[in-house]
């Protein structure tokens, strides 16, 4: 095995439990966003385009569907003879099945795996986030700044940093102090959950961390205070450009609609930076003389004979005469019948809105409501 | 009993009503329905038959047809044993008009002696249709056929049935029986063999003139006539693209169309079939158009009853239209300024 600079390890095992129904029977990469891809998709894209072709990725929480999706990874280009995707879940050994209990106790589990690759640099990833990122411009920061660890950081709105882990720093972006939620943030750069490690250092203190039985086994609670403890040069790398992280139904409809947007900073028809997903190969979409469209992205193998306005519409999905669809996202393969109303709704997968159905909120100010066949079966019954 | 078949895709034939559209292309990669290509119809149809090996013998200006049918992945051909095979002639000074040319096959025979199914599948690469192989075998087999030749309404679609041994003497006695085609052999009045025609019912037209092409695009806009070939148990499958889906901007109104990923729509569409990438700008107006990937229409255009090929471009406020009756081509990469209108 040939050693290599930069090796991925990507947090896919998380149960998402605020995407409610959504979640219930895929991992939260695994949740279908912006009318063609997976969660998953951008940050394998980024991998990709960065060129870090070695990437480990860490299941736990229903890895079916996303197993199958990420394959020999031939979607991302990262079908590779030397490195490329492994899929790394919970093991067991001789004396126990140790399951992942937190995101440092997932990567600790995995030594194995980077000390066959023996990198120098290790970029920790969540598989739960939108946005198009340069790694390789992290990477050469974290080298340029001679840090043992940075982490990556994006300004967010002074009223919601209190949501976020937030890094104070001084002016040259050494990080002094981590705050986890804190009430009075003192700054409003938050972690966007991306990390890179020096080998050595990662390996030592996940060792540390793995033998301290108070630990949470967490990067945020854990392995970042005791780095910071033992001062360790902990580096921000200012992110500017789109990120979301899309862990509620109300965020994930967001980033949908933010894609609609002209002026929305995440470009996805920009060609030097694609986001690759599994292609469904389908028709193209048909749409009926009596349609009508606009402020939309559609994807293949839809058809529509009713009207779509600034909505987002997977694969195969079927629209049916005189039903309206306004401010919503419909997800593969879903049916909305004869003469429904839909506005402000997540559509899921495959649900089959009866023909007259009408769904929006009460208020146009109230959250979005989430549409499975749980909820279609239980209005059927009422 | 084996009943494997091998494919055959012939796509040597030169046809003289496509020329605008084959100047850079053979028929085979003629870019039709907004992501396919002539091809993928044949090819999907031998796939989704079982068929897991597939021979293409391609004549000239077939760099297209490579980078689009590439490993065969798409098509579930990237096999370590059988798969997708491409066999160029070496010379070929004979102009070839009919499908199956017989002395194409024979500068590849090895393939044919080493190939162990039982049967051969013969067809042209420019008939659209979504046509199940598996029902047309057996025929064959029950009703003791030598040759079957398929036909709709009574005319040929250029496919054809063989047993791979019958191939093989075919390619052996050429120079006796005279044949050039599979086509001679399966209508020779005098043949020793058992000649037979499958009458195929479902939709099914090969493309060999500009306007057939047209007319067959246009079709795809009514629902009974895609229901017939794009079936979710049988996919036309195609070298897929890693394009974003389609975006209509608030300014966009589309009626009865067919739309493929990657595109940009500002204007008005009506009638027509958009393919991969394609841009069209603000006010521009598209109607009974066939545009093909990449083009771009500027602000304020208007297109109607064109087949715009590959990478053309109609730059703002320029009007290009053609009579209903006599569609025109636009040949790939022409860029249509200010002054250029017809």
């Amino acid at each position: 095995m040939y050693k290599k600079k930069c090796v991925a390890m990507l947090l896919a095992g998380g149960k998402g439990s605020r995407l409610n129904s959504l979640t219930k029977r895929i991992a939260k990469p695994a949740v279908p966003f912006g009318g063609k891809y997976r969660i998953i998709d951008f940050t394998l894209s980024n991998c990709t385009n960065s060129g870090i072709h070695t990437v480990g990725i860490l299941t736990q929480y229903q890895p079916l569907v996303l197993n199958s999706y990420i394959g020999i990874g031939s979607t991302w280009d990262l079908d590779r003879k030397n490195g490329g995707v492994t899929v790394l879940p919970p093991y067991s050994e001789a004396s126990e099945v140790k399951w992942y209990s937190g995101t440092a106790s997932a990567i600790y589990q995995n030594l194995n795996y980077l000390n066959e690759h023996e990198p120098e640099y290790v970029l920790i990833l969540s598989g739960d986030h939108i946005y198009k990122m340069d790694y390789r411009e992290m990477l050469n920061f974290h080298i340029e700044k001679g840090a043992d660890t940075t982490i990556s950081v994006i300004e967010v709105p002074w009223r919601e940093a209190s949501r976020f882990g937030i890094m104070n720093t001084d002016e040259a972006f050494e990080i002094t102090e981590f705050e986890e939620k804190p009430s009075n943030p003192k700054n409003n750069l938050a972690s966007m959950g991306i990390y890179i490690f020096n080998w050595k250092v990662l390996k030592e203190y996940l060792e540390m961390d793995h033998r301290n039985a108070d630990s949470n086994h967490d990067f945020g609670k854990d392995i970042i205070p005791l780095l910071l403890e033992e001062r360790k040069k902990l580096i921000a790398y200012p992110f500017k450009g789109y990120w979301k992280d899309v862990g509620t139904v109300q965020s994930l409809w967001e980033a949908n609609m933010d894609l609609l947007d002209e002026d929305c900073e995440l470009k996805l028809f920009d060609h030097s930076w694609r986001i690759y997903s599994v292609n469904p190969n389908q028709p193209p979409q048909y749409l009926a003389p009596e349609a009508s469209i606009c402020d939309a992205l559609i994807n293949e193998g839809c058809i529509i004979e009713g009207k779509v306005e600034k909505s987002v519409l997977f694969q195969g999905v079927t629209i049916e005469e005189g039903a309206s669809v306004r401010h919503s996202v419909i997800m593969p393969d879903a049916i909305v019948g004869k003469g429904c109303v839909i506005e402000k709704a997540i559509i899921s997968c495959g649900v089959r809105v009866p023909d007259g159905a009408i769904i929006r909120p009460k208020y146009k100010e109230d959250p979005v409501i989430l549409v499975s066949h749980e909820s279609i079966l239980e209005s059927l019954m009422r | 009993m084996n009943k494997s078949m091998l494919g055959i895709i012939d796509s040597t034939m030169v046809h003289a009503g496509l020329e605008e559209l084959t100047l850079h292309r053979s028929a085979a990669a003629i870019p039709f329905g907004g992501r396919y290509r002539l091809i993928d119809f044949v090819l999907s149809n031998m796939v989704n038959s079982g068929i897991q090996s597939v021979a293409i013998f391609p004549k000239l200006q077939y760099r297209s047809l490579m980078d689009h049918l590439g490993s065969g992945r798409n098509w579930d051909l990237n096999r370590k044993r059988d798969g997708l095979f491409f066999f160029p002639s070496p010379s070929l000074n004979k102009s070839v008009t009919d499908p199956g040319s017989l002395e194409h096959f024979a500068e590849h025979i090895d393939f044919f002696n080493r190939s162990t199914q039982e049967y051969v599948v013969i067809a042209n690469a420019n008939t659209v249709y979504n046509m199940d192989l598996v029902p047309l075998l057996d025929w064959h087999i029950e009703s003791g056929c030598d040759i079957t030749e398929v036909r709709k309404d009574g005319a040929s679609l250029g496919i054809y049935l063989v047993k791979k041994t019958t191939l093989l003497e075919l390619l052996d006695s050429r120079e006796e029986s005279g044949y050039l085609s599979m086509r001679d052999a399966a209508n020779d009045l005098r043949s020793q063999y058992k000649l037979c025609y499958y009458n195929y019912d479902g939709y099914a037209v090969t493309i060999d003139s500009i306007d057939k092409y047209y007319a067959v695009s246009m079709n795809l806009l009514r629902p009974e006539i895609w229901k017939q070939l794009f079936l979710k148990e049988r996919p036309i499958l195609t070298k897929v693209k890693d394009e974003p889906p389609a975006r209509y901007s608030k300014t966009a109104a589309v009626h009865n169309s067919m739309v493929a990923n990657g595109g940009e729509i500002e204007g008005t569409v009506e009638n027509s079939i958009i393919s991969r990438g394609v841009k069209i700008g603000k006010g521009a107006v598209v109607k009974n158009c066939i545009i093909m990937q990449k083009s771009q229409i500027g602000e304020n255009c208007v297109v109607e009853n064109l087949i715009m090929d590959k990478e053309v471009k109609i730059e703002a406020g320029v009007k290009v239209t053609a009579s209903p009756e006599a569609p025109e081509v636009i040949r790939k990469g022409t860029i249509k300024g200010a002054r250029a209108t017809t």
